[in-house]
């Protein structure tokens, strides 16, 4: 799977250019009595591919519903940017830059491919309501001007023949092609892809690690993702936090990750 | 006005005890009926996950058969039995034409064919019927009339209607039946086996279009109780439609699927509309009985979204 | 075979992004306007005008309104009766405190009353989805309708009340009130509707329509998108409820001439949610079918036995109506849950593609 990883990894981790963008200080989170995430703590450089991974319920989809306000942890700080940031509501992480997509994909069923991506562009459009009753004139002008940044990463997903088409009647790769668009269209700071190759063949795989690896270096995008697929994450990430039973277990490049012990335990399964 | 409001009601609960108690039995009676009609639509919507807004009508339907059967020269048990069969019919008619052709569709979708329903039995029993009010054969079913006047303290008087006891009796064991149908016989573990999922209950061979027959049949059966026992207090007529919506707060305040909750939120309803509008309906001009359940339901959901048995809803992504 | 759109290129964005992309549609809407606007007046008789034409354009109004909240916004209510209701009675209170207001201006002012009581009663949409939402309106519904009964107020403290609509002129013409003639009533009815259409189809397909579908489609990604749910959805309320109320107010004023709190009562709720549901959920054009279906069909039911020769009583008829009415509504669901919106959609395929099935 190497062979598509042309361009070198900058070296990041330990790097004294690279700020902070995000960081996770001592994390709780429980349902009920139910521990999701137990005293998680790990930091996001600016620009660098983040990968968080580990078994089945490890906590990791939680983890990014804290990261963009979904949940709220009752315990540690989440500071974004050099700020601690207080406790508040989804659509507030969205305008402060966090895009994400899911699991299970998560589109506007009803919408075709291209209103979808537009809706990404929902915080940046601003004309208010009667100019949108008139349309002719400034409400159309915004909508064009936005149009044309949609087409752009229409483009770059190469999925212009399915423009019109209503998400629902898309195959599952192509989904999550557009959900990746959508969250794209927000022109994010962080992107937070949770499963993005969930399902995929191996020809789709390499084309999403692609999109994937584009926007981290064209867009310069940081990115925190999840995956499974040990070969994608090792290849793809900068540095990688493996969580289990919502511990953090282990930390670092993906080669040091790798090799760790506890690691191999958490996957292989060892009597505890 | 903050007397009036605060203080004065109570005061009259307080002198008039007799007259308090007299409308704790009224409402207890009307949330009792409520309640049946919230159980008709809670075995409906826990077996197919339809809101089943012709309940209402069925209930109209059922009590008019009776007493039409009754007065064509019918004798009233034979007229009981032959309404039965007709709310047979009717629940093999339904699953086959409306619920199986509408499997998997929205919610609005499925409520909407109710609806639909709800005009063409309305249109159906006008047509064999005739639209105007009938009297209920009470007596010729053996259930009691007459009341019972109970001396209270040393001035007052409650009385009781011999059928609200009644009807009290008969929705209690009707509740307990159901209890133990559903909980002791094969057919009520695979009614509750589609309940939790309808996909896993076919594929351990479950049919579900018996089980959805077999739940309106009982929807029916219920119907028919509590249409029997509204048509004993007032007439049988098309009017009786508007106490279907009532069983709406009922549901929101005791959950969309528990029996239990139909209950309790019946009588929490029944009490609260029948205080309120004796003892704070004045105030603002009477009437407010036609709106003040579903307040109550309101202001319940703000607090509960999930009903009163509900577990916490933890939302996912 | 002539519904084809090759060799109608799109330059530009703006073209593409056109309510109506292709050429035939646009000719076909023309043609449409051109028999309501000329065809109709000139043809058509009082009875025609009056007791269908009127009432047809009432109820696609108020279906658009709804469709709004429910169709776009997702957002069940089953208190469109009430609402209209509001924007009646307010419209009759505008008459009466200005008395020398155009009335055309007061009955789309009254529209912004039904639009803030709209508003109070979407509050609840925050926390409650669904069938439970539902309920909540019909607390609207009852409440409001307890309100025009109680609140002496509201109708001038009449013995009978009843509102009662006084006659109001525009440019020496009669159109409000027992006075003006069905053809008056008519212009202005269809002015307003067809106003209000176009101006919601704009809203619809932009910034702020994309919105409520996303809210409609999934809640929780749309708020992950920086979509505020309460914000949207109250606005959704507001304006379903501005155009319900135009359409209560146009209702009373223009059509029937006098109106009672009965008027306004939850049958005329599920009527409008019938026209919605069959017309198609999110579709503008499917408002106007089925506001067609649903007032027309009742009609024609009646008119069937006499037209045949058959001699059955009123009532029968009346009772016969509500039975193949019933059974339609049922039947079409199965048939195509999507509404007439979705059939005509397949039907301009099928044309597209014509000869060929697909």
């Amino acid at each position: 799977m190497n062979a598509y990883v042309g361009a070198e990894k900058l070296p990041v981790a330990g790097d004294p250019e690279r700020e902070e963008l995000l960081r996770v200080d001592n994390v709780s989170l429980s349902f009920g009595g139910v521990k999701a995430i137990t005293d998680i703590s790990f930091d996001i450089l600016k620009g660098e591919i983040r990968a968080i991974i580990g078994p089945n319920g490890a906590g990791k989809t939680s983890m990014l519903n804290v990261i963009n306000g979904f949940y709220h942890p009752q315990e540690g700080t989440i500071t974004w940017q050099g700020k601690v940031r207080r406790k508040m509501k989804p659509y507030e992480a969205a305008s402060q830059g966090i895009a994400r997509t899911f699991q299970n994909v998560a589109l506007f069923k009803g919408m075709t491919t291209l209103d979808n991506i537009m809706s990404g562009r929902s915080l940046k459009m601003h004309k208010n309501f009667f100019w949108q009753l008139l349309w002719r004139g400034p409400a159309e002008r915004e909508e064009i001007e936005h149009r044309r940044k949609v087409e752009d990463i229409i483009d770059f997903l190469e999925i212009q023949a399915i423009r019109k088409t209503p998400v629902g009647r898309l195959p599952y790769g192509l989904q999550k092609r557009v959900e990746l668009g959508r969250a794209l269209a927000m022109e994010p700071d962080l992107l937070l892809l949770d499963e993005p190759m969930a399902g995929m063949n191996l020809e789709e795989k390499e084309d999403m690690s692609r999109f994937i690896i584009d926007v981290n270096q064209e867009f310069g995008t940081t990115i925190a993702l999840i995956e499974h697929d040990m070969g994608v994450v090792m290849d793809l990430s900068d540095r990688v936090v493996v969580l289990d039973y919502g511990k953090k277990i282990a930390d670092g490049p993906p080669e040091e990750v790798q090799a760790s012990q506890a690691v191999i335990d958490a996957y292989l399964g060892v009597s505890h | 006005m903050l007397y009036d409001i605060f203080v004065d009601p109570f005061v009259q609960m307080y002198q008039m005890p007799d007259f308090f108690l007299q409308v704790l039995w009224e409402g207890f009676v009307a949330g009792i009926l409520y309640a049946l009609i919230a159980l008709g639509f809670v075995l409906i919507f826990k077996a197919s996950g339809v809101f089943n807004f012709a309940q209402g009508i069925m209930v109209v339907f059922a009590g008019l058969t009776l007493v039409g059967l009754h007065e064509n020269g019918v004798p009233a048990f034979l007229a009981l039995i032959l309404t039965i069969g007709v709310m047979g019919v009717l629940a093999y008619g339904i699953e086959r034409v409306v619920m199986r052709p509408l499997v998997n569709q929205p919610d609005i979708i499925l409520l909407m064919a109710t609806i639909g329903l709800t005009y063409f039995l309305i249109g159906f029993g006008e047509l064999i019927f005739g639209g105007e009010p009938k009297r209920m054969i009470t007596e010729e079913l053996g259930l009691p009339t007459g009341s019972t006047a109970f001396e209270f303290g040393e001035r007052g008087l409650v009385i009781l209607q011999h059928i609200d006891i009644a009807a009290a009796v008969i929705a209690i064991l009707m509740v307990t039946a159901l209890g133990i149908f559903f909980n002791k016989t094969r057919i009520g573990r695979a009614l509750r086996a589609v309940a939790d999922d309808h996909q896993a209950a076919l594929s351990v061979g479950i049919s579900l279009n018996q089980i959805w027959a077999i739940v309106w049949f009982a929807a029916g059966l219920v119907a028919l109780a509590t249409g029997i026992m509204w048509g004993a207090r007032s007439d049988v007529s098309f009017a009786l439609e508007i106490i279907a919506f009532k069983a709406l707060p009922v549901l929101i305040l005791g959950g969309f699927t528990s029996i239990p909750g139909a209950i309790i939120g019946g009588l929490i309803i029944g009490f609260g509309e029948k205080i309120a509008e004796l003892y704070w309906g004045g105030l603002v001009g009477g009437g407010i009985e036609s709106w003040f359940a579903y307040i109550i339901a309101l202001i319940f959901l703000l607090f509960r979204p999930q009903g009163l048995f509900g577990e916490k809803i933890i939302e996912r992504v | 075979m002539f519904y084809r759109e090759a060799g109608q290129f799109k330059t530009s964005y703006e073209k593409d992004q056109a309510l109506f992309p292709i050429r035939q549609d646009k000719i076909g809407l023309g043609v449409i306007l051109l028999i309501a606007f000329v065809v109709i007046p000139l043809t058509a008789n009082d009875f025609f005008l009056a007791s269908i034409m009127i009432p047809f354009l009432v109820f696609s109004l108020a279906a658009i309104g709804l469709n709004v909240l429910t169709g776009f916004c997702g957002q069940l209510s089953l208190g469109t009766g009430a609402f209209m209701g509001v924007g009646a009675y307010a419209a009759y209170k505008l008459t009466t405190i200005f008395p020398d207001v155009n009335v055309i201006l007061l009955v789309l002012t009254s529209g912004i009353f039904s639009a803030i009581v709209g508003a109070i009663f979407g509050l609840p949409s925050l926390r409650i989805k669904g069938l439970y939402l539902a309920v909540t309106t019909l607390a609207a519904q009852f409440f409001l309708e307890w309100c025009f009964i109680r609140i002496g107020w509201l109708y001038n403290y009449n013995a009978s009340g009843a509102i009662e609509i006084p006659t109001r002129e525009m440019l020496g013409v009669v159109i409000s009130g027992a006075e003006a003639t069905p053809l008056a009533r008519y212009f202005v009815v269809l002015s307003i509707t067809v106003v209000i259409a176009f101006l919601i189809s704009n809203v619809l397909r932009g910034r702020i329509g994309r919105s409520w579908m996303m809210i409609r489609d999934m809640d929780i990604a749309a708020e992950l998108m920086g979509i505020r749910p309460l914000q949207t959805k109250l606005m959704a309320f507001a304006v379903s409820s501005y155009i319900c109320g135009v359409a209560g107010a146009m209702m009373v004023f223009f059509w029937l001439n006098a109106a009672e709190p009965s008027s306004y009562s939850i049958t005329l709720s599920f009527q409008i949610l019938f026209m919605v549901i069959l017309g198609g959920l999110g579709s503008v054009g499917g408002a106007f079918m089925g506001a067609a279906f649903i007032w027309i069909l009742p009609i024609v039911l009646r008119a069937i036995p006499s037209m045949l020769g058959v001699d059955i009583g009123a009532e029968t008829v009346e009772h016969l109506a509500f039975m193949v009415i019933g059974a339609l509504i049922i039947f079409f669901l199965i048939v195509e849950p999507h509404g007439f919106a979705r059939l005509w959609q397949i039907a301009k395929q099928k044309l597209r593609v014509w000869p060929f099935p697909y």
